[in-house]
């Protein structure tokens, strides 16, 4: 009797244990904020509340300043919408992207508001008719001219899925007083960029830092160079078939960093070397050049990573083969946020977004993204409004070079799909590494560019 | 004699928690793979269409899948044939270690208990061609600068390096249980008949361990063929995925490029090589050394 009865009490034990771990947990684990002031007056509540859940990944020191501007655009946003409640879910980013926001679109249920990337992520969810067409949303805020190219990541068959955040530029980042100091020049053409190379490799210093071990980092320079001798419109034609990969002038650009890297301009096993890397080499004054995005001024700006060099690296951009071709830039603008399909169902929570959208996009928040976190505005700022707002002379060079600029371009990974970008980022290396000819590499791109193309 | 226990229904209750995660967490994520692995699926449709062994072929005839697998052949290899020697070796050594026994087990254990991530960073320093301790040693006797993991000729061997530091001492700990749990009487009568520290290592410890080191086989095969995370965190499958191993080959082509199908084909293939050389080597030669009597 008494084995018996402590067995089905072990077995009730048992049993209740496995029907609390599978209880709902959602109370207190979100960790969220619903942030700004809900408590209006009872009288004011004229509407039914109701709430809508954004996903961001501002987590961290790193990301607080943006977090700080996403936190007022919700405060006001709330403010405007009667009975809304922002809940804000914070996930890191690379968990958001490659795990969650994918699990939640396969069971088409994605938060209300969400942090993505325009290509290939949203283009992905928006053919699964899971996002939000908010084309008619900016046109109606007369925002939508204001993006420029940057909303090219976030059309699909010309309508709009989401908005960037902010955007950013490439170019090199330089020693300045290296330059004084042998009086060099800041170069015109790629051939003035070839001399100043030859001049400080003879001078027993590594003319451009670089770290392959993470293929987009080589491809940021090789993508300039093929917006120089390609155009920069002939990556948006690989996709619609329209352009190749191993067209002779693409071989051309791929050609020309292959000379860079045989005439030993880079540092030797570069292959091995992580992205930060690159930077170190500038810092300790092995390196005398870099290119990279501009949000690498914020390393410069730190003492506490830069050391001595504060305030003695400058940027320009890659030049053009000739001199007055104008400059071509890449400006990336590839995460954002989109927001559910969903939204549509419901007219309280399609105001919110139009609200949400339009507290955020504003002259305002984008001069304060610029100011306090870096990041150069993804709307079209006057450069004199920019100027003001920035404080330092690395963020006031890298917005000076924007006069110059004639055309500008989204990354390459954001206009082909993910599987040419997974090829060409392989075939890079290999490059580097002796083991492919240009021709070789783009040869093996477009075979896969067309089936992707093929199977779309 | 109680009448609950013979009743089946009580076993089964006590067994369908477990049986309910087992299926859960196990069969039905096999089978879910197996099904999606049939598919053209990007993870997110709700169109699956079915392609029939398409993924299979395809991968199947993908140069860089087998030269992925020959990468986890690698690691089978060093373990079969480096690692386990070492192990033995210093498992014997330690375990005639009269003072500071304790010390030596976790110094040798301590790596394992690190994040793989640490490793690659620590390993990342030791590497390093201007400054790094390997290059710096090697250049006293006047050898050329190595690029250990940038250079396709040494990176898969400075992974399995690495990877053969971070584990054995784990396995080493596991064969000394086993060296200690000897009875000593063995040891001292093949010493009071003449036997050196060698013979009685060889002739009597080692063939008392052989099941433990047959399971340390065991787990350093299924280690191998499933080794990711050392890799992403060192090479990231480069240069130029000459480090690749199958579940990298995995996420490169498919998790990001949002083929779910075809990772899918490639998890169940790392899951029936796994499979197969496992229960070759249970049923070839783990079987053999299973029983040992005093």
């Amino acid at each position: 009797m008494k084995k018996s009865l402590v067995m089905m009490l072990t077995l009730l034990f048992v049993a209740t244990s496995l029907l609390a771990a599978c209880g709902n947990s959602s109370s207190g684990n979100s960790g969220d904020t619903a942030a700004g002031n809900n408590s209006k007056p009872a009288e004011e509540k004229k509407v039914e509340p109701f709430e809508l859940t954004l996903r961001h990944t501002q987590l961290g020191e790193a990301k607080k300043n943006r977090f700080a501007i996403l936190e007022d655009a919700v405060k006001a946003t709330e403010a405007e919408v009667d009975g809304l409640t922002i809940k804000l879910d914070g996930v890191d980013s690379e968990v958001n992207r490659k795990e969650k926001l994918r699990g939640e679109m396969a069971q088409g249920n994605p938060p209300d508001i969400f942090d993505a990337f325009g290509s290939p992520d949203v283009g992905v969810y928006a053919k699964e008719g899971l996002v939000l067409d908010i084309t008619s949303i900016l046109e109606e805020l007369g925002i939508k001219e204001r993006f420029g190219t940057s909303l090219d990541p976030w059309t699909v068959d010309g309508k709009v899925y989401g908005t960037p955040i902010g955007g950013s530029i490439e170019g090199y980042f330089y020693n300045k007083e290296y330059f004084e100091q042998k009086g060099l020049k800041v170069p015109t053409t790629i051939a003035e960029l070839e001399q100043l190379a030859e001049k400080i490799k003879a001078d027993g210093k590594i003319p451009f830092a670089q770290a392959s071990k993470d293929a987009w980092v080589p491809l940021m320079t090789t993508n300039n160079l093929w917006a120089y001798t390609a155009g920069s419109d002939f990556t948006y034609g690989f996709k619609k078939g329209e352009t190749k990969w191993n067209d002779p002038k693409m071989v051309e650009a791929l050609a020309k960093h292959q000379e860079w890297i045989q005439k030993g301009y880079y540092k030797k096993g570069e292959l091995g070397l992580a992205y930060g890397d690159q930077r170190n080499q500038i810092i300790n004054g092995e390196a005398i050049m870099m290119f990279d995005g501009s949000w690498a001024n914020s390393v410069f700006l730190d003492p506490a990573q830069s050391g001595d060099m504060v305030g003695k690296i400058g940027f320009f951009l890659m030049p053009p083969f000739n001199a007055g071709d104008g400059y071509s830039i890449m400006q990336d603008s590839n995460n954002g946020y989109s927001f559910s399909a969903k939204v549509a169902d419901d007219p309280q929570k399609l105001a919110a977004v139009k609200s949400f959208i339009k507290n955020l996009y504003s002259e305002e928040m984008q001069i304060r993204g610029l100011k306090e976190d870096g990041l150069l505005p993804a709307m079209q700022i006057p450069t004199e409004k920019m100027n003001e707002a920035v404080t330092n002379d690395l963020m006031k060079e890298i917005i000076g070079t924007l006069a110059d600029v004639k055309y500008k371009w989204p990354a390459f990974d954001a206009l082909v799909q993910a599987d040419v970008n997974t090829e060409l980022s392989k075939e890079i290396q290999k490059m580097i590494g002796g083991e492919a000819t240009p021709q070789e590499v783009l040869d093996k791109v477009q075979a896969v560019q067309e089936k992707a193309n093929a199977s779309e | 004699m109680d009448k609950t226990l013979r009743k089946p229904l009580t076993y089964i209750l006590f067994v369908l928690p477990a049986l309910i995660l087992f299926i859960a967490f196990f069969i039905y994520p096999i089978m879910d793979a197996i099904y999606y692995s049939f598919t053209s699926w990007n993870g997110i449709s709700k169109n699956v269409k079915f392609i029939g062994i398409e993924n299979y072929t395809t991968v199947m005839s993908d140069g860089e899948f087998w030269s992925s697998v020959k990468n986890n052949g690698y690691f089978i290899l060093f373990s079969l044939f480096i690692q386990v020697p070492i192990i033995i070796i210093f498992s014997l050594l330690i375990s005639n270690v009269k003072r500071l026994r304790g010390l030596y087990k976790t110094a040798v254990f301590m790596p394992s208990v690190m994040s793989t991530a640490v490793i690659g960073i620590l390993w990342g320093f030791i590497y390093e061609p201007d400054i790094g301790l390997f290059n710096q040693i090697l250049s006293v006797f006047g050898v050329e600068k190595i690029y250990w993991l940038s250079d396709k000729s040494w990176a898969m061997i400075s992974i399995l390096i690495t990877n053969a530091w971070q584990w054995t001492g784990f396995y080493i700990v596991m064969v000394l249980a086993a060296i200690l749990s000897i009875p000593k009487e063995l040891d001292e009568a093949a010493m009071i008949d003449g036997a050196t520290g060698v013979q009685r290592a060889i002739r009597i410890t080692v063939p008392l361990i052989m099941p433990i080191i047959s399971v340390v086989i065991m787990l350093s095969i299924a280690g191998a063929m499933k080794a990711a995370d050392i890799v992403l965190v060192m090479t990231k499958g480069g240069p130029a995925g000459a480090t690749d191993v199958m579940a990298t080959f995995m996420l490169r082509n498919s998790i990001t490029s949002f083929k779910y199908g075809f990772g899918n084909s490639i998890a169940v293939l790392i899951f029936v090589f796994t499979l197969v050389i496992t229960a070759l080597y249970q049923f070839l030669v783990a079987r053999r050394v299973e029983r040992i009597e005093y």
